[in-house]
C-alpha cells in the first residue's frame, strides 16, 4: 500500500506530461461512470495530451502534481478565469483533481488543493472547483473542504424525445 | 469420468425420492417434561408469567430463561441460492432446511429457515433487526454480492447478537485452517508465500482478509477476476471505489509486484492458488500449475466440477490439492466452520463473532488435523473427527472473553464440556429417533 511519507507536491514539469495524461484520463473515465453525458471519446489520449500541452505552456493556467519516487500519483490543475460580470471578479478555477486509489484517504488530495491555492492566491479573488453534478466523490470533498455550490449547469441531449 | 458423473448425480436422485417423503428435515421438539396435564400451568400460563416478569426487570435473563441462546436465524432472499442464481425464497427454503439440519447435527443449535420476500437490500436489513429479541444469532444465506456485503456490515455494526454470512466468513475459516496446515507440510512460511486467489466474489474476498489477520502479507496476495489480476492501478479501480469497496480495498493494497494479466501470469511463481471461481474442468490449465512455485498448494474449491481435476493438478506438479467435494481427499467443507463457531458463539452469548474468532476456529481446526497426522491427503480434519466441533466452539469462546465480546464468563474447561455435551445430545437424539422408528427409514 501506498506511503503518503516521501510524497513530494510540485509544479508540474514538461517531462511531466504522460503521468498527467494518464491521470487525467482516469479522472474522465471515473466521471464516465457517474452520468453518460460524460462518457469518454474514444480518442481522448490525443485530446488530453493536446490539453496537458497547452496548459503546461500558458500563463493561466497552473498544474501541481503529487510525486512519489519518481512517479506522479496525484495532478491538480486550475484556471484562471475573468468573471466579467461579477465581484470578486478573479477567478482560480480547480478543473481537475486526481489521486491514485492507492494514496487516497492520506490527505493528499486536501494538500494538492492546498498547493494550488497557495500558487493562485496572490493573483486570483476566489478559488473555485469544477466537476458533474453527481460525481458523488466529489461533492463530499469539496463541502467537506468547505466549498459550496455557486452555479448550476443543467444538460438536456437534443437527439432525445423530450 | 462417466462414472464420476453418475456418482455426482446419485445424491439428486435419492433427493427428490426423500424429500416428498420426510415433507422436510427438521421439526420443534420439546426440552421440558409433560409430566401430566398440571405441567402446562408452569410450562403456559399462569405460571410462565413469572419468568416473564424477571425478563422485564433484567432482559438478559432472556438467555437463562428460554432456549433464545440455543437458537439461529437462517435467514435468505433467495438470491443466490447455491449455484442456481436468483430462484426466489421459497425455491431456497430446502438448502434453509439442510442447513438447519447441519447446525442441530453438529453444533446442537436449533436453527429456523426464514426465507424474505423482499431482495431489498434496506427492508432486509429492518427484517433481521427486528428478529433480534427471537435468536441468538443470525445466519445469513446465500444472498448475492455485493448486497451480502453492505447487509452482513450494517447488522454486524447495528444487532447485538452474532450476524454470519456463511459464504463468507464460514468458507474463509475452513479455507485459512487448510492453508494453514498445507504451508506446513511443505514446509513453507506464511510471510513469505505468494497466494493467488481466482476468482473476487464474497468468498476469496473474505479468505483475503483472513490470511491477512493471520500474517500473510497484503502485497503477497493476488486476487483474480473476470477482468484479470487486480491492482491499484487497473483502470476499472476507481468505479470498484463505490461499486464494490470490498473489491476495491483488496486491489489497493494486494499484488506489489503489480502483476499484470489473466490467470496464468497469476500462478507464475505462486505457492499456493485457492479458486472459488466457476466450475471446470480448465479453467485452470495444467501448464499454469506447472508455472507455480515448486511444492505448490492448489486448492480447486468450484462445485461441482473443480477449476482442475485434483489428479491433473498433482501431474502438473502441485503437492498438496484440496477441492469442495466429498469424494476427494482434502475437502474444504464449509460444514467443518459454522456449526462449532456458533456453539462457541453462543455458549458464551457473544455480542459477534470477530475475525480473531473466525481465526481461532481456524487453527483450532487445523490443530485437529495436525494431531492426527498431516498427509497430502489429509490437511482438514473430516465431519468424522466431531471433537474438532467442540474443540473449536472452545476457543471460539475463549476467544469472545477475551477480547470483551462475551456476555458470560466460562473456563475452558466448562466451555469444552458444554460443547461437547450439546452437540452429543443431538447426535442421540436423531439415532434415538431413528431407532424407535419416529424418524422412519428412507422409501427403497
Amino acid at each position: 500500500m501506498g506511503s503518503v511519507q516521501d510524497i513530494e507536491i510540485r509544479d508540474a514539469k514538461p517531462e511531466d506530461i504522460n503521468s498527467v495524461v494518464e491521470l487525467v484520463i482516469r479522472l474522465k473515465r471515473l466521471n464516465e461512470e457517474f452520468d453518460p453525458l460524460f462518457k469518454t471519446r474514444d480518442d481522448i489520449a490525443i485530446h488530453t495530451k493536446e490539453y496537458v500541452e497547452s496548459a503546461l505552456g500558458s500563463e493561466s493556467s497552473v498544474i501541481v502534481v503529487a510525486e512519489r519516487k519518481g512517479k506522479v500519483v496525484g495532478v491538480v490543475k486550475a484556471d484562471i478565469v475573468d468573471r466579467i460580470f461579477y465581484e470578486p471578479r478573479i477567478e482560480g478555477r480547480i478543473r481537475e483533481l486526481y489521486v491514485l486509489p492507492e494514496f487516497r484517504r492520506n490527505g493528499l488530495g486536501k494538500r494538492l488543493i492546498e498547493a494550488i491555492i497557495d500558487r493562485l492566491k496572490n493573483r486570483v479573488d476566489m478559488i473555485t472547483a469544477e466537476f458533474p453534478t453527481l460525481n458523488e466523490i466529489a461533492v463530499r470533498f469539496y463541502n467537506k473542504l468547505g466549498f459550496r455550490s455557486i452555479m448550476s449547469n443543467y444538460a438536456i441531449e437534443t437527439k432525445s424525445r423530450i | 469420468m462417466t462414472s464420476l458423473e453418475e456418482k455426482a448425480r446419485y445424491p439428486s436422485i435419492l433427493a427428490m425420492k426423500y424429500h416428498p417423503f420426510y415433507k422436510g428435515k427438521i421439526q420443534t421438539a420439546l426440552k421440558c417434561p409433560v409430566r401430566s396435564y398440571d405441567d402446562f400451568a408452569i410450562w403456559y400460563t399462569p405460571g410462565v408469567a413469572e419468568p416473564c416478569r424477571a425478563i422485564r426487570n433484567n432482559v438478559d435473563l432472556v438467555f437463562e430463561y428460554t432456549n433464545r441462546a440455543n437458537t439461529v436465524a437462517i435467514v435468505t432472499d433467495g438470491s443466490r441460492i447455491l449455484g442456481l442464481g436468483d430462484i426466489g425464497p421459497e425455491a431456497g427454503l430446502p438448502v434453509m432446511e439442510g442447513k438447519a439440519l447441519l447446525f442441530k447435527y453438529l453444533g446442537g443449535i436449533d436453527a429456523f429457515p426464514i426465507a424474505l420476500a423482499t431482495k431489498d437490500a434496506e427492508k432486509i436489513i429492518e427484517v433481521v433487526k427486528a428478529l433480534e429479541p427471537s435468536f441468538g444469532g443470525i445466519n445469513l444465506e446465500d444472498i448475492e454480492k455485493p448486497k451480502c456485503f453492505y447487509i452482513l456490515e450494517r447488522l454486524r455494526q447495528e444487532m447485538r447478537i452474532p450476524v454470519w454470512h456463511d459464504d463468507q466468513q464460514g468458507t474463509a475459516t475452513v479455507t485459512v485452517a487448510a492453508f494453514i496446515n498445507a504451508v506446513k507440510f511443505v514446509g513453507k512460511r506464511i510471510n513469505d508465500v505468494v497466494v493467488t486467489l481466482i476468482g473476487a466474489g464474497a468468498a476469496n474476498i473474505a479468505i483475503a482478509r483472513l490470511l491477512i489477520v493471520y500474517g500473510v502479507p497484503p502485497g503477497n496476495l493476488r486476487l483474480v477476476d473476470s477482468k484479470g489480476v487486480l491492482h491499484a492501478e487497473r483502470e476499472d479501480v476507481d468505479k470498484l471505489q463505490f461499486q464494490d469497496r470490498w473489491k476495491y480495498e483488496m486491489a489497493i493494497k494486494t499484488n506489489k509486484d503489480r502483476v499484470v494479466g489473466g490467470i496464468p501470469e497469476a500462478l507464475k511463481g505462486a505457492d499456493v492458488c485457492i479458486a472459488m471461481s466457476r466450475p471446470g474442468p480448465g479453467v485452470i490449465k495444467k501448464e499454469w500449475v506447472s508455472a507455480m512455485a515448486d511444492d505448490s498448494i492448489v486448492f480447486a474449491c468450484a462445485n461441482p466440477i473443480p477449476e482442475i481435476w485434483p489428479w491433473e493438478a498433482k501431474e502438473a506438479g502441485a503437492k498438496i490439492v484440496a477441492t469442495g467435494r466429498s469424494d476427494f481427499p482434502n475437502q474444504v467443507n464449509n460444514s467443518l466452520g459454522f456449526p462449532g463457531i456458533f456453539r462457541g458463539a453462543l455458549d458464551v452469548r457473544a455480542y459477534t463473532i470477530t475475525d480473531e474468532m473466525c481465526l481461532a476456529a481456524a487453527v483450532e481446526l487445523a490443530r485437529v488435523a495436525e494431531e492426527k497426522g498431516l498427509s497430502e491427503e489429509y490437511i482438514l480434519p473430516t465431519m468424522e473427527d466431531w471433537e474438532a466441533y467442540p474443540r473449536e466452539a472452545t476457543v471460539v469462546a475463549m476467544k469472545a472473553i477475551e477480547t470483551g465480546v462475551a456476555r458470560i464468563n466460562k473456563s475452558r474447561d466448562e466451555l469444552y464440556e458444554e460443547a461437547y455435551r450439546k452437540i452429543k445430545v443431538a447426535r442421540e437424539q436423531t439415532k434415538l429417533l431413528m431407532e424407535k422408528g419416529f424418524i422412519p427409514p428412507p422409501p427403497e
